[in-house]
């Protein structure tokens, strides 16, 4: 009798064991063989169709081994041996900066430039038009031009920029890098880039469907919208739907950009609570094939400059309804989405509370036509008794305030678009209610942009 | 006893759960159905082919769903029109999808073009006051098997060259593919020989293939420029050119809406044919059968004009 018969649980426990091994160590080495190294400089030269296949099958675990061990590991699996870019002989030198050539494809520099410019009228004096970039005063107003790069730096990082040109200056709104080959499923962005805190946030004005921004971002985050120099690092979940956990550190101060934080105020950085942390929760579900459902949920936390260790938080969501038929031929798109922001503000001897949001629909009925309505809201701050109190930030915002806008779209192609969008804002602490009328163009040249979802 | 009962268990549960990523099969995700459709028929059963678009949508206008960005997370093969097709909507996804295997440059990733002899390569400077153009040339080359037989030996090669055990048989089975697809080819063009020459109204400029293998003559397109829907001034021009020319046949893709091509033939007068925009791959149709379907469509206009 065999040790092994005379134990078949025993054995049966160590063949399981052996299987789950060899099933975790296939599932980890995956089915495809890494790439070797290739001297060609076309993109796409390691994989000319008709050259033998250079991966050698059959090695054995000692030679892959002995590989590892030679060349570090396997976190070089899935890295291409070829880039677009022309190898640099020595470091910090030898070669020039070469410019790609304009038409070169989608793998080398795409520029673009984004004009916004729109015709206003307002029936008030004073305006309480809070984004940066929106119509504010009566007559012709620059919204922004916007330059928008992006390329592929090297088989590891992307590089994404917007700089905002206004007639006065230059800003970089947005410059980052984007890590495209972390194990795991994970992505790192560093850089200075806008936070991913709701939907409308992480946007540009050219995706909006209104020509001006929800007042609930620039009361909470500043005209800009929340953005900061920082790090990011993203997730994408395992599971079987979509579930992408972001979390990020930020810069906490700017006017413009933080003003729930540190805002216009220079405290030093002395540990990493007086940064900005960010985390998202952003899940999908396509419902059917034409109808597909995003939430989010959000929270930012950081310093406020009100006193020793006072504190902002947070708390967003935000659901997206896209309902467009793809089983048929139709031009028809239906979008609805709503965003909610509450903010809970440490103050001396006091803590502010507050909500504002937004609810919008729109509707593309034609290849070219489109109408878009919004409703939002925000209430004043209110102290730990229930009663309004004084905002520091906002001082005359002692009641509520609602706006309802109504826009509609006509695009001749794809790069251009008239909009013409009427407002009325009440702002209850006001004695009546404000008027507001845009006309508002945009142009964008250059490489066609990739659309988000 | 119980312990290593649960223990065996539990080992068995979890290798059949983790062994089920692990398969051998090659993961691919491409584009378009038609890409899909190819794909399956040289890689067979050693491959997992899903397409991200339907054959009933614009190809040039594909939401960026981040499901679509969950499939490519998992691809070992992203294969692509090319020619700008996708770039409204697959480039954020290639990135969302955190899956370095698939991205530009990598092995992983077959921009399918480059296997195709290319028509309307812009050879002048281009803007778009001419459209939505694409600079590189016109990237709807699936409509011509000759060209679709190029791309499926592109895609034997670059799954052999993921695959290299199983090399041979993705050589084999695109020889056997691209043999019996010739082989209907005859076929097809025997039944649409009366087409040589004959003129023809389009819808959008998908048609250079096409009339590149059947050797009709798109006179006139219904859209002004392309990606600009039709203005009356236009179709009245094109339907002064249809009638003096005596066109035929007007040709749109299913994911255009036809009001407008019904109109114009009816005016003219003519047939109207609508093109199956893509393989439907998710009802298990091959590229053959959409092809052939196609034939039969673009056959009925004969049968229909004798009968008329």
């Amino acid at each position: 009798m065999s040790p092994v018969s005379r134990r078949p649980r025993t054995a049966l426990v160590v063949a399981s064991f052996m299987l789950l091994l060899s099933a975790a160590s296939a599932s980890a080495q995956e089915s495809v063989s890494p790439p070797l190294p290739d001297a060609g400089t076309e993109p796409d030269a390691g994989a000319d169709a008709g050259s033998p296949p250079e991966t050698p099958s059959g090695l054995t675990p000692e030679e892959m081994a002995e590989i590892e061990k030679a060349f570090g590991g396997d976190t070089q699996q899935g890295v291409p041996s070829t880039t677009s870019a022309p190898p640099t002989p020595t470091p910090g030198g030898g070669l020039p900066l070469s410019i790609p050539a304009a038409g070169g494809g989608t793998n080398l520099l795409d520029m673009s430039f984004i004009l916004d410019i729109a015709a206003a009228a307002f029936t008030s004096k004073e305006p309480l038009q809070g984004g940066a970039h929106d119509p504010s005063r009566n007559g012709f107003n620059l919204q922004q031009l916007e330059l928008s790069i992006g390329s592929v730096v090297d088989p590891y990082f992307r590089f994404d920029a917007n700089l905002v040109y206004s007639q006065f200056g230059v800003e970089i709104e947005e410059a980052y890098g984007t890590t495209l080959a972390l194990p795991a499923s994970l992505q790192v962005r560093a850089g200075q880039f806008l936070t991913r805190f709701g939907r409308l946030n992480p946007t540009h004005p050219h995706a909006w469907d209104f020509a001006d921004q929800p007042f609930a971002l620039s009361r909470v985050f500043g005209g800009e919208g929340n953005r900061g120099l920082g790090v990011e690092l993203s997730w994408l979940t395992p599971l079987p739907w979509f579930v992408e956990l972001t979390g990020s550190l930020t810069d906490a101060t700017g006017e413009a950009t933080a003003r729930s934080f540190l805002g216009a105020s220079n405290d030093r950085v002395l540990s990493p609570l007086d940064l900005q942390a960010t985390g998202v929760v952003k899940q999908f579900f396509p419902l059917t094939d034409d109808l597909s459902l995003m939430w989010g949920l959000s929270v930012a936390t950081g310093p406020n400059p009100t006193g020793y260790r006072n504190r902002t938080d947070l708390y967003g969501t935000d659901v997206y309804l896209r309902f467009r038929p793809i089983t048929e031929a139709s031009t028809t798109l239906l979008t609805f989405q709503v965003e909610g922001f509450y903010r809970r503000r440490q103050v001396p001897r006091d803590v502010l509370t507050d909500f504002n949001g937004y609810a919008q629909a729109a509707w593309r009925f034609s290849q070219r036509w489109a109408a878009a309505a919004r409703y939002e809201y925000g209430t004043p701050a209110k102290g730990e008794n229930g009663q309004v109190a004084v905002d520091p930030l906002d001082p005359e915002w002692t009641k509520n305030r609602d706006r309802v806008s109504a826009n509609v779209t006509w695009w001749p192609t794809e790069f251009s678009r008239l909009r013409l969008q009427a407002a009325r804002d009440h702002a209850h602490w006001r004695d009546e209610a404000d008027y507001s009328l845009f006309l508002a163009l945009e142009l964008v040249t250059g490489a066609h942009g990739a659309h988000a979802f | 006893m119980r312990p290593f009962r649960f223990v065996a268990a539990l080992c068995a549960a979890l290798s059949m759960l983790i062994a089920v990523p692990a398969r051998a099969a090659i993961n691919v995700v491409t584009t378009l159905p038609d890409l899909a459709a190819l794909t399956k028929a040289v890689g067979g059963d050693l491959v997992q082919v899903q397409s991200m678009a339907l054959g009933s949508q614009d190809p040039h206008r594909v939401d960026a769903k981040p499901s679509l960005a969950l499939a490519l997370r998992n691809a070992d093969l992203l294969i692509s029109v090319g020619l700008d097709l996708e770039i409204g909507w697959l480039p954020n996804l290639q990135t969302g999808s955190r899956n370095p295997r698939i991205q530009v440059g990598n092995p992983g990733f077959l921009d399918a073009s480059r296997f195709v002899r290319l028509l309307e390569v812009p050879t002048t400077k281009v803007d778009r006051s001419e459209g939505d153009v694409h600079p590189g040339g016109n990237p709807h080359y699936l409509y011509d098997p000759r060209q679709g037989a190029a791309v499926a030996q592109g895609i034997a090669e670059r799954l052999a060259q993921l695959d290299s055990k199983n090399a041979a048989t993705y050589r084999a089975n695109a020889t056997r593919f691209v043999a019996e697809l010739d082989a209907a080819r005859v076929g097809w063009e025997k039944r649409l020989v009366g087409l040589k020459g004959v003129p023809v109204i389009a819808f959008h400029r998908t048609t250079p293939y096409l009339a590149d293998w059947l050797g009709f003559e798109p006179i006139a397109f219904l859209e002004p420029k392309p990606g600009i829907p039709p203005n009356p001034s236009h179709v009245a021009q094109v339907l002064v050119q249809a009638r003096q020319r005596k066109a035929r046949m007007v040709l749109i893709e299913s994911y255009y809406n036809d009001r407008e091509a019904k109109m114009v033939a009816n005016m003219i007068p003519a047939q109207v044919v609508v093109l199956h925009g893509g393989t439907d791959f998710r009802a298990g149709e091959t590229y053959i059968q959409h092809i052939n379907e196609m034939v039969g469509s673009l056959e009925k206009v004969f049968t229909a004009g004798k009968g008329g």
